[in-house]
């Protein structure tokens, strides 16, 4: 398998999965510093959490980590 | 009438201003567009991790495979993250005394539930058919046989058991203090529908079978007609669950 043609065969596949990951990951990041009254945890622990978990970090983050008080 | 117009659009607003929604839609685009990628990946994959010694030929990647990814996702993600995001919402609301003002002023708290679910259940339907026409779009481009004739008739009965799951969330929600509780006995729920797939009689009523057979359905290998006790069960459930919401809310203290 050729790395080169098979990225250039699936962009229409990676492009958008890519732009939409890399969407989540800036949402959660500002509200993780924007707001940092976390159920538990610190702003460190979150920020690392959200940007190496893919997908199900920022999912934990809004559904575990987020302050009550908006 | 009105007032149920009215709340549906304060859930609207919340849900937006919480980011919630956007969440929801960007998670549910990724899934959509990651089931065609991975049935793509899978034969490389296996290729890959086995090097040239593997015996048997791989199959090409068919439009089922896509599909199967589909409702593999949807169901073990997609449900999931469902579940966890809208498992406060009762809860939440009476917990931090935000109905208060409202029912004081005379709004029926058979409106608040109402309302409630029917926004629930229409965020569903969205991001349900976001990734169900994202995963279309990219299956229709990618493969090009005709495997998976019936898309519309395998996908309703997982919308039905969406709705299902969602008024399930809705009545757990209503009746614990906080969304872990909620969460547990919304998990709980799904365990005894599970359990009760192990005897075989019951298999045609009951609403796990919604989110097994999709790709039997997909394929006409499975008349869904068979499966309409199952559909109508999940149906009246759904009823009685916002049902008994009303009823408990009505008798909780706010």
């Amino acid at each position: 398998m050729n790395g080169i043609s098979f990225l250039m065969d699936h962009l229409p596949l990676l492009i958008p999965l890519i732009i939409l990951q890399f969407t989540l990951m800036i949402t959660a990041l500002i509200h993780v510093i924007k707001h940092p009254d976390y159920r538990f945890g610190t702003k460190g622990m979150w920020i690392f959490i959200v940007v190496i978990l893919q997908l199900i970090g920022p999912v934990f983050y809004f559904v575990f980590g987020k302050g009550d008080n908006e | 009438m009105k007032n149920i117009y009215y709340f549906s659009k304060k859930e609207f607003l919340e849900s937006w201003r919480t980011s919630r929604l956007l969440i929801l839609m960007i998670i549910f685009l990724i899934l959509g567009i990651m089931n065609p990628l991975i049935a793509i990946l899978t034969p490389d994959i296996i290729q890959m991790s086995f090097g040239d010694s593997l015996p048997v030929n791989i199959p090409e990647p068919t439009s089922l495979d896509s599909w199967g990814q589909f409702y593999q996702n949807m169901t073990q993600m997609g449900l999931i993250v469902i579940t966890l995001l809208f498992s406060g919402t009762m809860s939440g609301e009476v917990s931090k005394g935000t109905l208060i003002n409202l029912v004081t002023k005379g709004l029926k708290r058979s409106t608040v539930v109402i309302s409630k679910s029917i926004y629930l259940i229409l965020q569903w339907s969205f991001c349900m058919l976001l990734a169900f026409f994202v995963t279309w779009a990219y299956t229709l481009y990618y493969f090009t046989d005709d495997n998976s004739p019936h898309v519309f008739l395998a996908v309703f009965p997982l919308w039905i058991f969406g709705i299902l799951l969602i008024t399930t969330i809705l009545l757990t929600s209503t009746v614990s203090k906080n969304s872990y509780e909620g969460l547990l006995l919304t998990g709980g729920f799904v365990v005894l529908l599970f359990v009760m797939n192990i005897f075989d009689k019951f298999e045609r009523y009951n609403p796990i079978t919604l989110t097994s057979e999709n790709i039997n359905f997909l394929q006409g290998a499975s008349n869904i007609g068979n499966y309409m006790p199952a559909m109508l069960i999940s149906f009246f459930l759904s009823l009685l669950f916002i049902y008994l919401s009303i009823v408990i809310l009505n008798k909780k203290k706010l």
